[in-house]
């Protein structure tokens, strides 16, 4: 039973994965990689893994996935092209070298001894992974929040549109743009010359505002 | 009969190869990142069999921590992905060529 199960689901991820190559256009690829995802779910649960499972399924299938179709649809890719590359020699070279490689992994993965079996266990369960996690894991798990903080600020720094700039402005790498309303709040509000800049005062001084702060320092 | 560990080996290296071709061969940079994540996920499937199989809660854990990886690793290069795309109007990755010398 359990190896007919097997058979399905590891024949459902082989096949979904060679499709999500296979597919030129982008769409059907997320759509297979979602089936590889369930596949992969349900072998965990034979694995005895619930919580791994549902992990699975709610991080992958449901949030990354949702977020590589969201931006699928909001890029609004178009199907790659189909092009010629020269292989020549290659071809049978690819061919010895992958079944070489095939009858190592053959040769190791049927020498390899003793087999352990699958025993009943609480391994998989939500709450021996909890009490791991939260004890002798505890600063992984907290590096791991780290990381995520970080790649929620680079993902808002990468993804931001920083163009609110005027058709005519000019940007120059380094330099920093700033209206004149940004320095001198006297000034009114709807001036909006653009100027080049290192810094603050650079920009103060080209437009001719005298730095305040920098006056009663001196 | 029951599922052997080896059993769970090859399917896992079996996806993993396959995500290595789809990086190798694919062009457009979203359908690169999701051969990415097969990989990942791959090797998620080596660690929870054999996690399972040697009642180790470690490899669990660690599975656990390489989804969180995954999960940053989407939104950073989703991000990029979207950088790329508004810089050059294309997600061609031969196009991306700046830094090639």
């Amino acid at each position: 039973m359990l190896v007919l199960l097997f058979i399905i689901f590891g024949g459902l991820a082989i096949g979904c994965a060679i499709n999500v190559v296979a597919q030129r256009n982008p769409l059907y690829c997320a759509i297979s990689l979602i089936g590889v995802f369930m596949s992969l779910a349900c072998l965990y649960l034979m694995l005895a893994a619930p919580f791994i499972a549902a992990v699975q399924i709610i991080v992958y299938a449901g949030a990354i996935m949702v977020l590589v179709v969201f931006v699928i649809m909001l890029l609004n890719v178009d199907e790659e092209e189909r092009r010629n590359i020269r292989m020549g020699l290659l071809v049978p070279a690819a061919v010895i070298l992958a079944a070489a490689l095939i009858g190592e992994v053959a040769f190791v993965l049927w020498s390899v001894s003793p087999n352990p079996t699958l025993q009943p266990s609480d391994v998989g369960l939500t709450n021996s992974i909890g009490s791991a996690l939260f004890t002798s894991y505890l600063l992984p798990f907290e590096i791991t929040s780290i990381l995520l903080l970080m790649a929620i600020v680079g993902a808002m720094t990468l993804a931001r549109r920083t163009e609110v700039l005027p058709p005519g402005a000019r940007v120059v790498p380094g330099a920093q743009l700033l209206a004149v309303s940004d320095l001198d709040p006297s000034a009114s509000h709807d001036v909006q010359t653009p100027i080049k800049s290192d810094s603050s005062a650079e920009a103060a001084q080209i437009l001719g505002i005298v730095d305040r702060d920098q006056s009663k320092r001196d | 009969m029951e599922p052997q560990l080896s059993w769970y080996l090859a399917l896992s290296a079996l996806l993993f190869t396959i995500g290595v071709v789809g990086v190798i061969i694919k062009r457009n940079v979203i359908a690169m990142f999701m051969c990415i994540e097969l990989m990942l996920n791959a090797v998620n499937l080596t660690f929870v069999a054999f996690a399972s199989f040697f009642q180790d809660v470690t490899g669990q854990l660690f599975v656990f921590i390489v989804m969180t990886v995954a999960a940053a690793e989407a939104a950073v290069g989703l991000g990029i992905i979207i950088a790329i795309f508004r810089n050059r109007e294309s997600l061609d990755v031969d196009d991306a060529s700046i830094l090639k010398l």
